[in-house]
């Protein structure tokens, strides 16, 4: 894997534009944010839609979601020696970058504890425990492009004990794991060919310093980059290491936290926002630089998406975003959008995360554009003034959510969902999975009367 | 078709064309092509369910992808959401959901009586409380017509009154059975674009023969350019089905397309074609797809079932769907272990299975209406059912041996 950085003005702490390339695999321009995935798909994108009409050019993907069994099947997919078998049993093109982490993103906090060798993850099965020697060979035997090292998270403000674990396991684990995959003893072969990077702990960086230091000494040519989690950790990245890409697991809620997350140096970003915008019937509506037409004498922020839920879209058929040139915008409108949102129909999430996504790619090359005119900084400021401060509030409901996507049941935590049948009610629950198309009226007598469906007697 | 006793009734503009091209010699079954105003359909066909104007997760796309030129809307569902006045508004249903092919309608009757618990017939129309606050409507065939005309599609069927086949109540039956030749009248009355929708009558009459053909001549005679067989499907024995379908297509037009409502597992199609249909419509295919079901060859494949999670191949080994097709050949090299990874936990894993599974039931029409062309049919349903039981005819269903020996087929004999 190589990083060459293309445009720049400072070491650290700067926006810039690079080009990340693996031999055979398709190049990525940075900065750039990873499409996230769900037991191996980019959630509502069938494999054909994204081929054909996205630009997704990379994939996350989380261990967890694939080690629910004892001996999970991704381990046995057969491949041609240069082959990843992890992309195979995902179903996805050899030449698409796969990032593989421990955890899917982002993660659903764990009540077990991690251990001195292990993290606590979720499968769909429940809480089990990846010792990092399995994660290690997890890579060696799934061959990620880019596989992201093992580190130790507090699920809640640690304590500085608990740092101190922190700092020592993730050295230990880094430390470890790049003695298995590139260390002097591996025979040449059998030498990973993932680029491995190395976590950076959302800590203070005198609380990290002696990890830190051996990033930069005695790990410095076996990594290939850092994963940060916190976009505070862009501050502590040492300069010797400045020509890493960084990649920040971070769960920015607006386009404005991405600018600044960029700003600070960040070349791979996770934008979880995307996903849950398309679930609550959000469609995306934010353009970088802001347009000129918009900058003008506005006083009202502008939206930066549009709730499909409400009734105005009703017989709008208009596309999700003026001239956009999404499958989306080409081929549907607003009213059938919002049709397919109140029906509960699972094509709506599809359609708006093809919108989506192509929203936010297009965000990020005009985003890169922008860097290397040197005019980032004046656009981020533009886009600032322009655009409202948060995405707008869904009115609807989103998809169903399986056990994998939730966080635990604890004694004081709310129901996920509301009651409705009885511990025997069993039956009538199949029965109603099994009639899962019929609809129920959702208004009354005398709207059913203006539908023209009946008439009132 | 002036047999009838009927008052003569004037000749219905059609917009529909159908051009039979082969029967099978052996039994009733024609391979035909019926043109209408979105397109060529080839007959026999299976027509997928789009419920609420959308197939389950998929992009048109992706349904044009599976060969579907026609498929089907739910007049029930449309008239609730979005309702009429937005499909007026939007431009119809074709519009609302950017599909460009045919489109079907059933008249709502079907779901108003089977949903809805407090309805009840009356010769005006159908009665029932509305289930948000309870007060009293009638949907009338006249509503009924008023929203399938708003919706634009292709094909519209009448409201029939439709009661379970299953009913012990001649009485009812009988009754049912007038009044739907009554709203039949009520329908052709109302319907506004005749020369553009061609709106299909629905033969009634319950498992009784006698008024089953008693219908039949009502109903031929007022020349709709279509005529469906309702009322089934609804958990009569198979040999019942059979025989209603034998008897109504001993009565029907050769030169007019035959639709059996609701009908869609593969041995139903299959006979239902030796015995004279042409169209066929079923949930089943889309809905088992979301439960992890895969049709095949052999039957049924459960892919969430713990044996296919180590299975690499194909769904179904040499189908030309976009799931099942190897990615050297344009398709997604999809394992039945990365969809056992998925069913029922990813909404994908819904999508990718209900392509395969359209694509399956289109791909067994087409075989079919080639072996009607080739004057093979009685050799396909030989073979057919040897794949099902794998050679075992001890295990072939007596309904389907009885009813295919019927039209001089003997699945029994050796070939």
């Amino acid at each position: 894997m190589t990083f060459s950085i293309l445009a720049s003005t400072a070491p650290i702490l700067a926006p810039r534009v690079g080009k990340l390339a693996i031999p055979g695999r398709k190049t990525l321009a940075t900065p750039h944010h990873i499409p996230l995935t769900s037991r191996g798909t980019v959630p509502h994108v069938a494999h054909d839609v994204m081929r054909d009409h996205t630009e997704i050019n990379s994939l996350y993907a989380g261990l967890e979601d694939f080690i629910a069994k004892k001996e999970p099947s991704v381990y046995r997919t057969p491949v041609a020696d240069h082959e990843s078998p992890l992309k195979k049993f995902i179903c996805v093109a050899e030449d698409m970058p796969l990032i593989l982490g421990p955890r899917r993103f982002p993660p659903i906090p764990c009540p077990p504890a991690n251990t001195n060798t292990s993290i606590a993850l979720l499968t769909s099965v429940g809480f089990t425990q990846l010792s990092a020697h399995d994660y290690v060979k997890a890579i060696q035997k799934l061959r990620p492009d880019i596989a992201v090292g093992m580190v130790d998270l507090a699920n809640k403000q640690p304590g500085s004990k608990r740092r101190g674990k922190m700092v020592d396991r993730t050295h230990a684990w880094t430390r470890d794991a790049l003695e298995q995959l590139y260390g002097d003893a591996v025979a040449e072969k059998d030498k990973s060919k993932s680029a491995y990077f190395a976590p950076v702990l959302p800590l203070d960086n005198a609380q990290q310093s002696l990890y830190l230091d051996d990033l930069e000494s005695e790990f410095r040519w076996d990594i290939s980059g850092l994963a940060l989690y916190e976009s505070a950790s862009l501050e502590f990245v040492p300069e010797s290491l400045a020509g890493l890409p960084r990649l920040l697991f971070s769960e920015p809620e607006t386009p404005h936290t991405i600018l600044r997350d960029i700003s600070l140096g960040a070349d791979l970003l996770t934008t979880p926002l995307l996903g849950a915008s398309s679930d609550g019937g959000i469609a995306m509506e934010f353009v970088f630089p802001a347009p000129a037409a918009l900058q003008e004498g506005k006083s009202k922020p502008q939206p930066l998406g549009i709730d499909m839920w409400t009734a105005d879209h009703a017989t709008d058929i208009s596309p999700l975003g003026e001239g956009c040139e999404c499958y989306t915008c080409k081929n549907y409108h607003r009213a059938y959008i919002h049709h397919l949102l109140l029906a509960k129909e699972m094509t709506a999430w599809a359609l708006l995360q093809v919108h989506n996504f192509h929203v936010m790619d297009t965000f990020f090359a005009r985003v890169r554009d922008s860097i290397q005119h040197g005019s980032f900084e004046q656009d981020v400021q533009t886009f600032a003034r322009v655009y409202a401060p948060s995405m707008p509030e869904s009115s609807g409901e989103g998809p169903r959510l399986r056990g994998y996507q939730l966080p635990a049941n604890g004694p004081n935590q709310p129901r996920r969902m509301p009651k409705i049948y009885g511990a025997l009610d069993d039956a009538i629950q199949k029965f109603a999975d099994a009639q899962s198309e019929i609809a129920t009226p959702d208004t009354d007598a005398s709207g059913l009367e203006e539908h023209g469906f009946a008439e009132k007697l | 078709m002036s047999t009838t006793t009927a008052p003569s009734h004037k000749s219905m503009p059609s917009a529909l064309t159908f051009d039979r091209h082969a029967k099978c010699s052996t039994t009733k079954a024609r391979a035909s092509t019926l043109h209408l105003p979105h397109g060529s359909v080839p007959l026999p066909i299976f027509m997928p369910v789009a419920t609420q104007a959308s197939l389950k997760g998929l992009t048109y796309d992706q349904l044009r992808e599976t060969g579907c030129m026609l498929c089907l809307n739910n007049t029930y569902h449309l008239g609730l959401k979005p309702g009429q006045a937005v499909l007026d508004a939007v431009g119809g249903a074709h519009k609302l959901q950017g599909w460009d092919r045919n489109l079907l309608t059933d008249s709502g009757g079907f779901q108003m009586v089977s949903l809805l618990q407090l309805a009840t017939v009356t010769e005006e129309g159908v009665r029932f409380l509305s289930p948000h606050d309870g007060s009293p409507m009638l949907l009338t065939p006249e509503h009924s017509i008023s929203l399938q005309n708003s919706i634009g599609s292709d094909i519209i069927m009448q409201l029939d009154d439709v009661i379970a086949t299953t009913s012990p109540d001649h009485a009812r039956i009988k009754e049912a059975m007038d009044r739907s030749v009554r709203w039949l009248d009520r329908c052709i009355a109302e319907h506004k674009y005749p020369e553009r929708q061609n709106l299909f009558c629905i033969i009634q009459g319950g498992l009784d023969l006698e008024l089953r053909k008693q219908c039949c001549e009502e109903m031929v005679a007022r020349d709709t350019p279509g005529i469906a067989i309702g009322g089934l499907s609804g958990g009569e024995a198979k040999e019942e089905f059979c025989k209603v379908v034998h008897t109504c297509t001993e009565m029907l037009p050769e030169h007019k397309p035959r639709y059996v409502m609701g009908v869609g597992y593969p041995e139903d199609i299959v006979v239902a074609v030796a015995l004279g249909a042409d169209m066929f419509d079923c949930v089943w295919p889309t809905r088992t797809a979301r439960f992890g079901d895969a049709i095949v060859s052999s039957g049924t494949l459960k892919l969430s079932h713990k044996s296919f999670a180590d299975d690499f191949g194909p769904v179904e080994e040499g189908c030309t769907c976009t799931c099942c097709r190897p990615t050297d050949q344009g398709g997604l090299g999809l394992t039945r272990a990365y969809m056992h990874h998925i069913t029922a936990k990813e909404t994908v894993g819904a999508h990718l299975l209900t392509i395969h599974n359209v694509h399956y039931m289109l791909t067994m029409m087409g075989k079919i209406r080639q072996a009607i062309i080739d004057d093979q049919y009685p050799a396909f349903l030989r073979k057919f059912f040897s794949d099902i039981y794998r050679g075992d005819k001890s295990n072939y269903p007596e309904w389907a041996v009885g009813a295919l020996r019927g039209v001089g087929v003997d699945l029994l004999a050796d070939s």
